[in-house]
């Protein structure tokens, strides 16, 4: 027999974050039963109060690298892998729900159901929690509970409102995509076992190593599995819910799958094929990935056919919403190319890529949200001549867009420069020039927006847009960054070298 | 053939024949019923894998919770807004070639490949061990799978909520 | 033993309690209508034979000389399977319920219980929730909105007490440490009932047994005022009398279930028959009596309660499931968890 709740005391101290995010959930749904109908807006605060607690937990755990729950007949692999990569992740997870949870404070869609903010912060740390183990599970069970944990949070959150028939559609689009692609995941995943007879991603690839391996039943499952993180990181041909589901969710629920829901799926995405296939790491810091699949064509087919559909899409988006989610589908494109490098650069890359990521796209949906509040829209036609009724808005989404773009001097130029280095350092010309030409592409539609918010005369002449102090704030800790780490990035780039280390290699 | 081989093609074919009618028979309520068939012929499988205890809770969850709410929801809408709820074929040459190429790779995968073998001893009960896995080496998917029905739960709560 | 004395001892066993089930069965619904008429003071059939003793034989031949109608807007073939489905499934639940000791004659020891399964529990759980297809379906393929709506009442009742009954099971076996029945059944010995130590669990598993039998005043699918008769108001002769029969089956299988969990199942009351030292077959036929005696005795209950209480609004019903049944079976398990910690049981 073994000692009671072994296991858990065991993994406790590696596990404080998740802990944190659980408790805070519970106190979230109890507080809201106690509180009655009146005075749920410290509900807002505490989930910030949450959020700042797990966030200091994650920043503690950085340097450690350890297995959580460890299983002690398969060679002391563990479910949940401890490292600074992934606590990377859960550091930027951790920041967008921050944002996210600010932004649901302005929102007028969220305050139509202000009856029902109970649900909707415990939703959005569930969301968390699902997010925060995919990004350092190395079991495929544990990847398949989690990814479903978020799943069923965001396909709630994504109708949250009920408002329109937009936000159902949204809602039920998702949920038969995801219930299709985590099926056919599953699949993937039984096959695997069926071949490996273990389902954790160390004891694979010790068996790998070995040589022991098909490569027929290999490829399939792969191909499937790859299906369940495709459609997480919406990479196309998976992508075809993002723009329905972003364009009918509330804004801070589109900003929030935009973000955390994408790098959560990186996160794994990355994980998965590095500690699965990996044989070595050379001195040059290239990965020796076992030749069972040729993983590296297999991505960069995907990444250009992600980032072409994203942008050629994206032109003829009339709605500033659905563009913002082909340009979120062609952003995944471009960041999957930082994997397809197989190289420590090339995921430092993508760590960079992501930070600010982070900050220009959660400040773009930020402004149009905060336009929609006033305007009740997101048509780009009803954005003609905006800038004169709200100036720093309409200046700080220039902002945004044009980092968005990638051109200096804002903080995009920084992350589209460490990718192409990556991409010129491993002699992918070809492809580091597909993806230039793509910025190109993707110029035209970020530029069409500026060029009807500044040169467009508006249709009515409509009264002044004014924004809060507490939204301007919010506004700033977004717009200030985009400047900050366009022209001194040194902290960020050190941050990710550091941060590139999984548990093990 | 042994009489165990004969249980299994029977369990199989049940459990495939069902399948096949759930997804081509035109009335909905039909569909849901030939899935009560297919739910039976897997909890058969397991039973006959020696796993007995996840066959009665397949029984159990899926048979007595999950289609009977199916179900249900069928009966309701079909039958109280008057509305004949059928399903179609559309798009057959596509699909037949999606599925044929599908079918194809996995039975080139089914036949090519050595399939693991776990040697499971003949145990009288599952549910001991089982117990104790999910209470020791698995119980952080065990705990967070918790968490993820309490979310189910307020999501549900939630849309059904005005 | 060989595979073929197993066979036929098993056949001997399963015939022998599906002659004593029926029987049960019919003259369960005889003493429903004497207790009935017991309480509202009145005579009661006493016609056929001694005080009516043979009235049951005269119903079921009154049942198999109808003539069997199907509604025309009925779905046949599904109006034909619902009674089957709750004949077999009331049926097959009792195989796992042990009446006695093993029996030791003519060299072999027979176990008094038709399948000694180890998740026996689980077993009866699963055909319970089995039986709602029967009432749902036969609801459903009646074509009447009456028969829908008692369907539709029965199902969504027994899903939501199937959860409490659970939960108070689970207690049960916390203490038991098996989900054999026979097990749970040594596991009490003579005194120390399931009621005693956990009387919180046996109210909510008692009231959920009334709940899915459908029975007062938890009988809202055959509401005669509001339903007409239920699930079974299209249905007629035979198939009529499979729902009828299926009902006291499960209310015996629902006694039946609550001696052997919470009632020290056969065993007699706060004495060990078997320091006695009797010989095997007395043993075995006192424990008999001793389970028997048992379950009248919870029958008896059954039917006082139908002819005491009145009905349930639906809505009370739902709430009492869900808001007083469902926390008091997890209070139940909570004190049954802190009882084996404190005591180490």
């Amino acid at each position: 027999m073994e000692a009671p709740l072994k296991y858990i005391f065991d993994s406790i101290q590696y596990l404080k974050p998740e802990v944190a995010v659980s408790i805070f959930l519970a106190i979230l749904v109890t507080v809201d039963l106690v509180l009655g109908k009146k005075n749920k807006q410290v509900l807002p605060y505490i989930a910030l109060a949450g959020l700042v607690i797990t966030g200091y937990f994650v920043t503690q755990q950085f340097g450690t690298s350890a297995f959580a729950s460890v299983q002690h007949n398969i060679g002391n692999f563990g479910l949940i892998a401890v490292d600074s990569f992934g606590n990377y992740f859960k550091l930027i997870i951790i920041l967008s729900s921050i944002f996210i949870v600010l932004f649901s404070i302005s929102s007028i869609e969220i305050k139509q159901v202000f009856d029902r903010h109970g649900e909707y912060y415990s939703l959005i740390f569930g969301m968390m929690l699902g997010m925060m183990l995919m990004v350092s599970s190395a079991d495929l069970i544990l990847i398949y509970l989690s990814i479903e944990l978020v799943s069923l949070s965001s396909y709630v959150l994504a109708g949250f409102t009920k408002q329109s028939l937009r936000n159902s559609e949204a809602s039920l689009k998702y949920i038969i995509y995801g219930g299709t692609a985590s099926g056919i995941m599953l699949f993937g995943i039984s096959i695997l076992y069926g071949i490996m007879g273990t389902t954790n991603l160390y004891a694979i690839n010790t068996i790998l190593q070995n040589g022991a391996f098909q490569p027929l039943a290999l490829i399939i499952s792969c191909i499937l599995i790859f299906t369940g993180f495709g459609f997480k990181i919406s990479a196309a041909p998976f992508h075809f819910w993002t723009p329905d589901v972003y364009e009918g969710a509330p804004i801070a629920i589109t900003a929030y799958l935009s973000i955390a829901s994408k790098a959560a799926g990186f996160a794994l995405l990355i994980r998965f094929i590095k500690v699965t296939f990996i044989q070595t790491i050379g001195e040059d810091g290239y990965w020796q990935l076992l030749g069972v699949i040729d993983w590296k064509s297999f991505l960069i087919m995907i990444s250009i056919l992600t980032m072409t559909l994203g942008n050629f899409s994206a032109l003829w988006q009339d709605n500033l919403k659905r563009m913002l989610a082909y340009s979120s589908i062609a952003h995944a494109g471009y960041m999957l190319l930082g994997l397809a490098v197989f190289s420590d650069q090339g995921v430092m890359a993508i760590l960079i890529y992501f930070l600010i990521y982070l900050f220009m796209n959660l400040g773009a949906f930020f402004v149009v949200m905060l336009i929609a509040n006033k305007i009740g829209s997101e048509e780009i036609d009803e954005y003609d001549g905006i800038a004169y009724k709200t100036p720093l808005l309409a200046v700080s989404l220039a902002v945004f867009l044009i980092s968005l773009t990638g051109l200096p001097p804002t903080a995009g130029f920084i992350a589209k420069l460490y990718l192409f280095i990556a991409l010129v350092d491993a002699k992918m010309i070809a492809v580091a020039i597909i993806a230039l030409l793509n910025t190109v592409v993707s110029l035209y539609y970020y530029i069409r927006v500026l060029k009807h918010m500044f040169l467009t005369k508006p249709k009515v002449e409509g009264e002044r847009i004014t924004i809060g102090i507490a939204d301007t704030v919010v506004l700033l800790a977004m717009l200030i960054p985009i400047f900050l780490f366009g022209l001194y990035f040194t902290p960020i780039v050190n941050f990710a070298k550091n941060s590139i280390a999984l548990l093990g290699f | 053939m042994t009489l165990y081989d004969i249980i299994f093609y029977l369990f199989a074919l049940v459990t495939i024949s069902s399948a096949y009618l759930v997804v081509t028979v035109r009335n909905i309520v039909y569909s849901a019923f030939s899935l009560l068939f297919t739910l039976f012929g897997i909890a058969g499988l397991y039973a006959l894998l020696g796993a007995d205890f996840v066959a009665i809770v397949q029984l159990i969850v899926y048979v007595g919770g999950i289609l009977i709410l199916m179900i249900f929801g069928v009966m309701l809408t079909n039958k109280i807004t008057n509305v004949q709820i059928k399903t179609g074929v559309f798009q057959i040459l596509p699909a037949t070639i999606g599925v044929g190429i599908f079918g194809g790779f996995l039975l080139a995968v089914l036949l090519n490949t050595n399939w693991l073998n776990l040697n499971v001893k003949d145990s009288p009960a599952t549910t001991f061990q089982l117990g104790q896995l999910l209470m020791n080496e698995w119980v952080l998917p065990f705990e967070l799978l918790g968490i993820v029905l309490l979310i189910a739960l307020l999501g549900a709560a939630s849309i059904a909520r005005k | 033993m060989s595979v073929l004395e197993i066979i036929v001892f098993t056949v001997v066993k399963i015939v022998l309690i599906l002659t004593v089930m029926l029987l049960m069965v019919s003259y369960l619904v005889y003493f429903e209508r004497r207790v009935s008429a017991w309480v509202q003071n009145r005579l009661g059939p006493n016609r056929v034979g001694w005080e009516g003793v043979l009235q049951p034989f005269a119903d079921v031949f009154k049942l198999l000389l109808k003539e069997d109608i199907v509604p025309v807007k009925a779905n046949q073939f599904i109006h034909t399977l619902a009674p089957v489905i709750a004949l077999f499934v009331a049926f097959a639940t009792y195989a796992v319920i042990p009446i006695a000791s093993p029996l030791k004659i003519f060299g072999y020891e027979i176990p008094l219980v038709v399948a000694d399964v180890n998740i026996g529990v689980l077993y009866v759980l699963a055909l319970t929730s089995v039986g709602v297809y029967a009432i749902t379906l036969a609801g459903w393929s009646s074509g009447s909105k009456y028969s829908l709506f008692g369907g539709i009442r029965s199902s969504a009742q027994m899903i939501s007490y199937e959860i409490s009954m659970g939960f108070s099971v689970a207690g049960v076996l916390l203490f038991a440490e098996s989900l054999r029945p026979i097990a749970i059944v040594q596991s009490q010995g003579s005194w120390m009932w399931n009621a005693w130590i956990q009387p919180i669990g046996f109210i909510t598993f008692v009231v959920s047994a009334f709940a899915e039998t459908n029975r007062l005043p938890f009988d809202l699918p055959e509401a005669e005022p509001e339903l007409v008769g239920g699930y079974h108001t299209e249905y007629s002769s035979m198939k009529f009398a499979a729902f009828f029969l299926a009902e006291y089956a499960n209310m015996i299988i629902a006694a039946g279930m609550i001696v052997t969990l919470y009632l020290g199942g056969y065993n007699l009351p706060f004495f060990n028959i078997e320091s006695l030292g009797l010989a095997n077959w007395l043993t075995v036929i006192i424990q008999i009596g001793s389970f028997f005696i048992k379950m009248g005795v919870l029958l008896f209950f059954f039917l006082w309660i139908r002819w005491s209480l009145p009905r349930f609004r639906y809505d009370q019903l739902m709430s009492i499931g869900w808001k007083v049944m469902f926390p008091l079976s997890l209070i139940n398990l909570i004190w049954v968890a802190v009882l084996i910690m404190v005591f180490n049981l």
